[in-house]
């Protein structure tokens, strides 16, 4: 296994040149998440090795060929919740961090379902740049924007209802959106 | 003894010598035939019952009861038939008295044979099932008589034409009518019906829906249901007199059709007389006859309930938003309390206390009272100037009534968190001045609430009380204990336990030399007898009284607030003091000087001080010199109360700020119980239970609770479950 300096960002960047892939790429997170990565920017050497394992890899040409792999198992049914959890967990940098700020967010939201929902991060992008009501995004607020997107016809709102147990965040967002179109 | 032979000797029936006369029979009946016709001829007297009996009950006997049977009906009919001829020949009104007079006599004709013939009664008739003698004679009136062609329709057409005739002011024979209807009912309610009641109820209605049509043109509501009242009970007297009991609820509904239901909303909308203007006007005899016709019919009562209850609310809506009302906000409440009298005196002299009247007038008022959301304070203020001066020489009981009053307008409140907060704040500054007519009202009001909403509503509100009696107790303590300072200046400390009074931001002022001396004098007292307290002067809600004497030797006893001392004291020590001095000595903050100073110096029977300019406001450049020239009527002027008053607008949105603040923990509160007890709730129940339980203190807003909810998941209390959305569950 090549001896790689990952404890540390640039180590990180170095690995992400070295596979071909952009810092900010959502495969990067895809790779964190398949290493059980804690530390936002860092692997150790523990996370490493026992995530390699897990992907069947041992160099980093077999790395690089991974990952297609891994962003097809990452978005089965049954991981992608996961690893949209692990997302948001990822970016609690501090101790006892239990929010993100909206800049962060609206970063996330890109990367993550950005591909698979693109009208609909566009829209709750641009609100939450807007409002002001919230300045931090908490993790029930974060895991509704999943279920939000899988579960709202999208544009038309037709089926949202916010007498059901949404959080408010969503339901200003709806009436902003319905303000919007009217 | 002897040979005798013995002898038999046998019991036989006494042997008749059977006579099989086959003209027997036809005797028999001619006899009886004769009989029938006598009787009918009225000439019964020279007959023998006896004989006749035995007669009958001789061809009973022999068989023959069958011919005696027949033998009866033909004769029987016979005669009917005769006696409908004359009848019909009956002219005019001579028709009714004539069948009247047949109908008595063929009953009693009907009775007498009927003796006769009691055995053929009591054993032929029903072994051959036939009709009993005394129905087969009502049979055979009826179908010969009153069925006859000639005479059924003209009986029929003589009824009704008299009812009509009764109906339009004639009077009748009612006892030839009362008659003539037993005779139907007699013969059977078939008859009764088919031959008078449907085309009786038929008629009328017709009647009834042209007099109604009549009525309702030319009259206005009031008298309307006058006359249908009139008409109501003048069928129900007809029937006493001489209709079937059975046929009032019938002839009833007819009325009540026709001239009620028919008509129903044009005459509650009617304008100018309709329900609207009886209830302005306060019409009691008017509205409880509609009330009484009303309620006979379907819909009748909640119709009237309906459109009171839209009205009340129409009335309401303009009296909490006309904005000249609003002005006064004692007089407001007055309003409501009147508006309340008047629709309770309605409900209890013309509605008999209807309690679905009852419940429309309780929701309109909670309806139209929470669309202005300063009704609670109004409210406040309304009983703030009752104890303060309104019950001045009220006796006891009528004190109980208007509290009572003012406590059924609690009750509709939605908001009554905003009302606690106002009623806090205003019961303050009554204790702290000193200014409420009676303790004992006080303490009864208290009582009313803490009632109505449970310990926790007045529990601090009693704090205030208690504080203030322990104050008094301490200040005897304080004196007695300090007897040296009985000659100098008197003070009266009031310690008020912190939470339980309404929180005011205590800014300290410069005391005047004797003052601070007192006060510190006051507090190593108070400190020494209650250790681990700590206590804050606040300067901005005492008072004093200050004897002056002014440049003239005029005298007055000046009452103040305590910042108007401190300005006062310093002119013992100068006769000019500038703007910016009296700032500097005094320490009182900007806005509360200029208020105080232009209390002082600006106002006509106050202006203790003069200033220069004379201009109308205080400016910082200003000097300032006591008014040698001041003069009172008076000896005691009274300079700056701390009068409750309806709050201006920036005071208003604070107080509903910290309204909104107090609401977020209670809401949390009542969230963390729930879920404790429930473990797993779905969102809607929680928003119904929680909107329940602190119904008593206000509506809570669904978002709000949604957005403590959020709040609640975020600091770990609860969390969403995994699966279904909509719960969410307890966390330990």
């Amino acid at each position: 296994m090549p001896l790689v300096c990952l404890s540390s960002p640039e180590g990180i960047e170095a690995l992400c040149s070295d596979l071909g892939v952009d810092y900010t790429d959502v495969r990067i997170l895809m790779l964190a998440w398949k290493l059980k990565a804690e530390k936002q920017g860092y692997f150790t050497q523990d996370e490493w090795q026992t995530g390699l394992k897990a992907l069947g890899v041992d160099s980093l040409t077999k790395l690089k060929k991974a990952l297609p792999e891994l962003e097809k198992e990452v978005e089965e049914p049954s991981n992608y919740e996961d690893f949209y959890i692990y997302a948001f967990q990822y970016c609690l940098t501090e101790e006892k961090q239990k929010s993100v700020d909206i800049e962060s967010i609206c970063e996330l939201l890109n990367l993550v379902l950005g591909v698979q929902f693109r009208p609909q991060v566009d829209s709750l992008v641009e609100y939450l740049k807007v409002q002001n009501d919230y300045k931090v995004i908490n993790a029930d607020q974060w895991i509704n924007f999943l279920r939000f997107c899988k579960e709202i016809s999208f544009p038309d709102l037709e089926n949202y209802d916010a007498t059901q147990a949404w959080p408010l965040i969503l339901d200003n967002f709806v009436e902003w959106m319905r303000e919007k179109q009217s | 003894m002897s040979n005798q032979k013995k002898r038999n000797f046998q019991i036989e029936a006494f042997k008749h010598r059977v006579v099989v006369d086959p003209k027997y029979a036809e005797k028999t009946w001619s006899v009886l035939e004769h009989a029938i016709h006598e009787i009918y001829n009225h000439n019964a007297s020279g007959l023998s019952f006896e004989e006749l009996y035995r007669n009958a009950y001789n061809m009973v006997l022999h068989k023959f009861g069958e011919k005696l049977y027949s033998g009866l009906v033909t004769t029987m009919t016979a005669h009917l038939k005769e006696i409908s001829k004359s009848i019909e020949a009956a002219q005019g009104g001579l028709f009714l008295e004539e069948l009247n007079r047949k109908w008595n006599d063929h009953n009693k004709a009907l009775q007498m044979i009927r003796d006769i013939l009691m055995y053929m009664d009591r054993t032929y008739i029903p072994n051959a099932h036939k009709t009993p003698v005394h129905e087969l004679g009502l049979n055979l009136w009826r179908d010969n008589v009153i069925h006859s062609s000639k005479i059924q329709s003209r009986l029929l057409s003589m009824l009704l034409e008299l009812v009509h005739k009764e109906r339009t002011g004639e009077v009748i024979d009612r006892g030839l009518m009362r008659n003539i209807i037993k005779m139907l009912m007699d013969l059977g309610s078939s008859v009764y019906q088919e031959d008078f009641e449907k085309p009786f109820l038929e008629v009328s209605a017709e009647f009834y829906m042209g007099e109604s049509q009549k009525f309702i043109e030319c009259c206005d509501c009031g008298d309307y249901l006058k006359k249908a009242e009139i008409r109501l009970n003048e069928e129900i007297e007809r029937v006493t007199h001489y209709l079937d009991v059975k046929s009032e609820v019938k002839i009833t509904n007819v009325v009540e059709k026709e001239m009620i239901a028919s008509h129903m909303m044009r005459l509650v909308h009617m304008e100018n007389s309709g329900l609207v203007n009886m209830l302005l006007d306060d019409k009691y005899e008017d509205l409880g006859r509609m009330y009484n016709l009303f309620r006979r019919v379907p819909n009748g009562l909640s119709t009237i309930r309906d459109v009171m209850t839209s009205h009340l609310r129409e009335i309401g809506k303009q009296l909490v938003t006309d904005a000249e009302k609003l002005k006064d906000p004692v007089e407001f409440v007055q309003r409501l309390l009147d508006e309340k009298d008047k629709y309770d005196n309605i409900i209890s002299q013309a509605f008999c206390n209807d309690k679905m009247f009852q419940n429309a007038l309780n929701s309109s008022f909670e309806y139209f009272i929470n669309l202005n959301n300063r009704s609670p304070e109004f409210i406040s203020l309304f009983v703030d100037d009752k104890l303060r001066k309104g019950l001045k020489g009220v006796g006891e009981e009528e004190v109980e009534i208007i509290l009572d009053k003012v406590m059924m307008l609690f009750r509709y409140l939605q908001e009554k968190d905003v009302f606690e907060k106002y009623y806090k704040q205003h019961l303050a500054k009554r204790l702290l001045s000193g200014k409420t007519v009676s303790d004992e009202a006080e303490r009864s009001l208290i009582v009313k609430l803490k009632t109505e909403c449970g310990y926790q509503f007045t529990s601090k509100l009693e704090g205030m009380f208690t504080d203030m009696k322990t104050s008094q107790d301490t200040m005897q303590g304080f004196y007695a204990s300090h007897l040296e300072l009985t000659d100098g200046p008197t003070l009266v400390v009031q310690v008020l336990t912190t939470g339980s009074w309404p929180t005011q931001p205590s800014i300290t002022c410069n005391l005047p030399a004797e003052m601070s001396a007192l006060c510190e004098k006051f507090r190593s007292y108070y400190l020494g007898t209650h250790t681990g307290r700590r206590l804050s002067w606040q300067t901005n809600m005492g008072t004093a009284d200050i004897k002056a004497t002014f440049g003239k030797g005029q005298k007055h006893e000046l009452n103040v607030s305590t910042y108007q001392m401190c300005v006062l004291m310093l002119f013992n020590n100068a006769d000019r003091l500038s703007y910016k001095e009296i700032e500097q000595a005094t320490g009182i903050p900007t806005s509360d000087l200029k208020r105080c100073l232009q209390s002082m110096a600006c106002v006509k029977g106050k202006n203790v001080l003069r200033k220069e300019p004379m201009s109308k406001d205080i400016g910082e450049e200003d000097a300032l010199f006591v008014n040698d020239k001041f003069t009172s009527k008076f000896y005691k002027v009274k300079i700056g109360t701390v009068v409750a008053q309806k709050e201006t607008e920036p005071e208003k949105l604070e107080t509903r700020q910290r309204v909104e603040e107090d609401r977020k923990p209670q809401i949390e509160a009542a969230i963390v119980r729930i879920m404790k007890s429930r473990r797993v709730l779905d969102h809607n129940n929680i928003i119904a239970e929680v909107t329940k339980q602190l119904q008593s203190r206000f509506l809570a807003n669904p978002t709000e609770i949604k957005k403590r909810i959020e709040s609640l998941i975020e600091r770990d209390f609860l969390e969403r479950d995994n699966n279904d959305r909509k719960l969410y569950r307890y966390l330990a």
